[in-house]
Order: structure tokens, then C-alpha cells, then sequence
């Protein structure tokens, strides 16, 4: 069902499937929740669950302070 | 802008943090950070742990920044990084013998202000409901679902950050979806989006 609903049968496969669901209660309501839970997962998708906290680049900053401070020693020090 | 004004853009923000500009870096990254992070939250299911995990990926990935080449996208390049930080953190979790908790922000649904008290609450009810079923997952399943139905990225994007074909990739995340479904139950499901 997860294929059907990713569009990943065939034309002939798919069009058994649902003449099939058209008959059988448990596989037509089997489609429907997959592409429930689908669309229920899609929904989050733009509601990113939280921002990316501010100290992120902490590690990123650091190492390349460090560097910077390496290349700015004098020679020998 | 248009998606090749933001891919001029990417490669000079790409080419300027390869040349060691730090500034450069973080506005390449800024660009995905908010989705980067939900992500990782959604994978390890802890808010610090999801900090620590993003900010080890992108020094990984300042590292190596110079040894990106554009044969993929920026993001699913930072976005394969920050996987394989999340499993290693998820698997010293696992040898610790602590299993994924749930962040209340984790999985988000917007239930419409219009829904009265007890449309409400249902909706409710399948959040936490769904919650508990991605992050009782394998994090092979948990990561194909989130990737594919919650980030919403193609399958051959999704295939390519995991690291596997496109045919074992859809199979996993049939599984992962099966799994889900069967935690939730049909009836949740159907009443819950409808």
C-alpha cells in the first residue's frame, strides 16, 4: 500500500489494487490511513519544530579563532 | 529568488568558506540550519543532545568544506554529516542503555483554531500518539520517515543522504511506515485527518 501511495506500481498493478480495495473493506481502508498518516507527516513538514539555537557555530567560531591566532603568531613564539 | 540566483549564490558562499571565510560558512549553513536542526531533533528526540549533534556536524563540516565538491547539493552533503553525527550519538546512547525520549517539540501538527475543545484534543491525542511511534522506531526506519515524509525530500534525495539505493531506500521506509501505522491504529488515523 505504501508503494500504491508513493505512485511506485505499475499501471496494471495499481489498477488491481484498486478494484480490489473497491471490494475489500480491510485493503480500501488500509490505503486511506497510509495516506492519512502521508499527509499527517507532510503536514509538519513546514512547521520546522524549533529554531536552530544561536550557539551552533560555537565549535565552528573557536577552531577557526584558533587558527587565525596560529597564523598571527610570529615565527618562533 | 529564483532557484538559479540561489545556486549562483550557494556556489559563492561554497567557494568563499573553502577559502576559509567563516562568515561565508555560516550564511551557507544558515540557509538549512532551522531545517537541519528539526531534523536532528526529530532523529535524537532531545533538544541539547540536538544542539551537540548539530554543532559537531558543522565543525565536521568546516573541516572538510574544502573537499566538497558540487557532484551533490550543499545541504545533502551537511545533511549526510549531521546523519552519521546523530547515529554515533544515538549509538552511544544505545550502548548506555537510554532509549530515544520524546521532545515535546519534536513532531508539530497544526490543529486549524477553528477545531472546538474535543477536535482539539483528538488532534492532540495523534500527536503524542505519533510522537511515541517515530521515536520507538529503529533510527534506519525513524530516519527514512523523517527524511521522506515529514522533511518531504524526494526519495532519491532522501536515498542519497542515508547512503543507499533508491529501492532499499523505499523499502525502508515502508516498513518504517507499517510500523507507525500499526502503533497508531487505522481508526486514529483516519479520524484524526479527517
Amino acid at each position: 500500500m505504501s508503494h500504491y501511495v508513493e505512485g511506485d506500481l505499475g499501471w496494471l498493478a495499481r489498477r488491481r489494487l484498486e478494484l480490489h480495495a473497491e471490494e475489500c473493506i480491510d485493503c480500501g481502508r488500509g490505503i486511506r490511513a497510509v495516506r492519512a498518516l502521508v499527509r499527517v507527516l507532510h503536514g509538519t513538514a513546514n512547521r520546522p519544530a524549533a529554531p536552530a539555537p544561536a550557539g551552533i557555530f560555537d565549535l565552528v567560531r573557536a577552531e577557526a579563532s584558533r587558527a587565525r591566532g596560529d597564523e598571527d603568531r610570529p615565527h618562533g613564539a | 529568488m529564483s532557484p538559479r540566483a540561489a545556486a549562483r549564490t550557494e556556489r559563492e558562499l561554497v567557494a568563499r568558506a573553502q577559502a576559509g571565510e567563516v562568515a561565508a560558512f555560516e550564511e551557507l549553513v544558515g540557509l538549512h540550519a532551522d531545517r537541519l536542526f528539526a531534523v536532528v531533533l526529530r532523529l535524537v528526540g532531545d533538544r541539547v543532545e540536538a544542539e551537540d549533534v548539530v554543532q559537531e556536524s558543522l565543525l565536521r563540516a568546516w573541516r572538510g568544506i574544502g573537499r566538497f565538491q558540487a557532484r551533490s547539493m550543499f545541504f545533502t552533503w551537511l545533511y549526510r554529516i549531521a546523519l552519521n553525527e546523530a547515529n554515533r550519538a544515538l549509538e552511544k546512547r544505545g550502548r548506555a542503555g537510554r532509549s530515544v525520549p520524546v521532545d515535546d517539540e519534536a513532531v508539530q501538527l497544526a490543529a486549524p483554531a477553528h477545531e472546538g475543545p474535543a477536535r482539539q484534543a483528538e488532534h492532540e491525542e495523534l500527536r503524542q500518539a505519533l510522537e511515541l511511534a517515530i521515536a520507538s522506531l529503529a533510527p534506519p526506519y525513524r530516519t527514512a520517515l523523517v527524511l521522506r515524509d515529514v522533511e518531504g525530500l524526494s526519495t532519491r534525495e532522501a536515498a542519497g543522504i542515508v547512503g543507499i539505493g533508491e529501492a532499499a531506500f523505499k523499502s525502508r521506509l515502508h516498513q518504517a511506515r507499517l510500523k507507525v501505522r500499526d502503533a497508531l491504529g487505522d481508526a486514529a488515523l483516519l479520524a484524526g485527518t479527517s
